[in-house]
């Protein structure tokens, strides 16, 4: 100790602006490298969209779509099965590498008990934390939904799945921020409860998966569908191209309806007979039509922010009902 | 900022004021209706063996540990109540900080999360250690990790510091001097200091007041100059049958025989008379003989037991 301690005077504060302060320079400060890493993402994910999207353009200009038809009849390249994976891993990515270390990290580290012994309560910590990350969250996943929406939509029918396909489903309109939010808010929940950092993120990780597989199983469920009859021998309405199908049927004039495979039999005498013997003269058709969709995801996206608005309220409320 | 100094009677005059708390695990009772009283402006050592709930009465003292029952004020105010949290600052065990901030990022979050932040004494502490202020925390000694922690605590301005063993890992030059700013910032400002350690003689030098615990439960509690005192050695002929039946109307904390020599740790209830040598005990001794002997009855010194419960009235 050759310092003498009574050093001159000093400024309280160190130099330079002063943006944040209080808990916000805290939280960002302590989660620098998440948010730049998100940043970074939707920097040059957006980059990559649109180079993407000109690219394919280019290529369909030259082949003359939508004057002609394509050879193929998706547009098949390495670019764009590539996007459409990284939008579908990314709410995965979020519920791992920035939702479940959040505060686990915290518990784990013991800088939980930095923080909560200082003067700010243990609540308004934890309700800074999700307010940026949310934010960043947010920003990130709506920027990549506007803009491959904004590529999708108009070429939507050269891409290799339909819009009620969960890789496409997922990615567009206000589902991808909705699908972000709620992972990365289950990674907080399950790091809050777990708190060690590797086993919230394996945990989180096995959930986003099964969360993934019953999301796509409901999507169907997110609209109720129409039905629509047409004559046996007669092509089904253009207007339905773009329709998800959910189910088919044949009926009869009294309306009766039977599978669909009911007749399908070896021979086409044999078939003919079958449709006659039960008066079938009817296609029926179940389908979710295109003019849907936004309904549908904005449902989706409701039930999703729904979930991350419980799963919000649950960690607050424990956290400030009992020490972290 | 509050005076750690209010006149006596008011609710601020106890800095700690414990009535029936307790706090049980699974398994059993960490700490069991304790109830105790620490007066302000004092150093108050926290002795007992492993697990006899410090770190727990620690813990519910800075709002980590939820109690299981009873009431724990720091200068009047219950630990539930948020008021509480600008009026402590903790050193935990591990002394655990963010290892990515510089020294001034960590100093700067002390000034952004507390109100009375005084950023000139935590500079001052840190200089003095020639803890540089840019570098990482993450490559900082242990013993400046540990000078950097006790900025944060007293750039807070506490009027109760709580530290929990915080010089368990640091090298005897280190724990020197730490136990030097400890006392030269707590004494300057009327910081009152409760820190658990199993350093008896550190204890010796630096606390005037004790908190002893063993098995969840208070042993003794109260000054350590009334403590010690309390107490004698004696040394006799063990030749006619149990000493303890001619040490009777004390009472025997401890009692060993050698022979036919005993000699015995008492606590003093009149004159000892006998034909024995009566010696005074040193701290240690008697701290030892304490927590050697869990059903010895334990002692408070006047004012340091809270009064029966419900006669709460300030």
């Amino acid at each position: 100790m050759s310092t003498p301690l009574t050093d001159a005077p000093r400024a309280g504060r160190a130099p330079g602006p002063r943006m944040l302060r209080g808990l916000s320079w805290l939280v960002v400060r302590q989660h620098r490298a998440a948010l730049l890493s998100l940043l970074a993402a939707t920097v040059l994910g957006s980059v990559w969209i649109v180079y993407e999207r000109s690219r394919m353009k280019d290529v369909l200009d030259a082949a003359g779509w939508p004057g002609k038809e394509l050879a193929q009849p998706a547009f098949d390249s390495d670019g764009v099965g590539l996007v459409i994976s990284a939008l579908g891993g990314l709410p995965l990515i979020l519920a791992v590498f920035v939702g479940a270390p959040l505060i686990a990290g915290d518990q784990e580290q013991g800088t939980a008990q930095l923080v909560t012994t200082q003067s700010v309560s243990r609540r308004r910590w934890v309700a800074t934390k999700f307010a940026w990350i949310y934010a960043a969250v947010l920003v990130t996943a709506a920027v990549l939904s506007a803009l491959f929406t904004w590529w999708w939509k108009p070429y939507r029918s050269v891409f290799p799945s339909q819009w009620s396909d969960g890789s496409m489903f997922d990615a567009t309109g206000p589902v991808l921020p909705a699908l972000c939010l709620f992972m990365t808010a289950a990674g907080i929940t399950i790091g809050v409860l777990v708190r060690r950092v590797l086993m919230s993120m394996a945990i989180t990780f096995v959930f986003a998966g099964a969360v993934g597989v019953f999301w796509d199983e409901m999507i169907v469920h997110l609209a109720p569908t129409r039905t629509i009859t047409y004559p046996l021998d007669a092509d089904m309405p253009s207007r339905l191209n773009e329709s998800f199908e959910v189910d088919r049927w044949i009926g009869s004039a009294d309306g009766h309806l039977y599978g669909w495979g009911l007749c399908a039999e070896e021979t086409e005498a044999a078939s003919d007979a079958c449709v006659k013997e039960h008066g079938i003269v009817n296609n029926v058709y179940e389908y979710l039509g295109f003019d849907q969709m936004p309904a549908m995801q904005w449902t989706g996206a409701g039930i999703l922010l729904a979930g991350t608005a419980v799963l919000t309220a649950f960690v607050l409320w424990r956290v400030s009902r009992r020490p972290l | 900022m509050a005076d750690a100094f209010t006149p006596d009677g008011a609710p601020g005059a106890w800095a700690l004021e414990a009535r029936g708390l307790g706090k049980r695990y699974g398994r059993g009772w960490a700490l069991q209706d304790i109830s105790f009283r620490l007066p302000a402006g004092r150093i108050c050592g926290l002795v007992g063996p492993n697990g006899a709930g410090k770190s727990t009465l620690l813990g519910i003292a800075t709002r980590q540990v939820q109690p299981t029952g009873g009431d724990l004020r720091v200068f009047g105010v219950p630990v539930g109540d948020p008021e509480v949290m600008p009026k402590f600052a903790f050193l935990g065990q591990d002394k655990p900080l963010f290892k990515r901030f510089t020294v001034a990022e960590t100093l700067r979050m002390g000034a952004e999360l507390n109100p009375g932040w005084d950023m000139a004494a935590a500079e001052r502490i840190v200089r003095s250690g020639q803890v540089p202020m840019e570098a990482r925390v993450g490559t900082l000694s242990g013993g400046q990790r540990t000078r950097v922690a006790f900025a944060l605590a007293f750039g807070k301005r506490p009027d109760l510091l709580l530290l929990d063993e915080p010089m368990s890992d640091l090298d005897p030059l280190a724990r020197h001097d730490m136990s030097t700013l400890l006392m030269s910032e707590a004494v300057e400002r009327g910081t009152t200091v409760v820190m658990s350690s199993h350093m008896l003689t550190e204890l010796e030098d630096m606390c005037d007041y004790l908190l002893v615990l063993a098995g969840g439960r208070i042993r003794m509690a109260g000054d350590a100059d009334a403590l010690v005192p309390a107490h004698a050695l004696v040394t006799g002929l063990a030749a006619d049958g149990d000493p303890a039946t001619a040490l009777a109307p004390h009472t025997v904390i401890e009692c060993r025989v050698q022979g036919r020599q005993f000699h015995a740790l008492v606590r003093k209830n009149g004159p000892l008379s006998g034909d024995w040598v009566v010696s005074e005990p040193g701290l240690e001794e008697v701290l030892l003989a304490h927590l050697r002997s869990p059903d010895a009855p334990p002692l408070y010194t006047p004012g340091a037991r809270t009064e029966a419960e419900g006669s709460h009235t300030s």
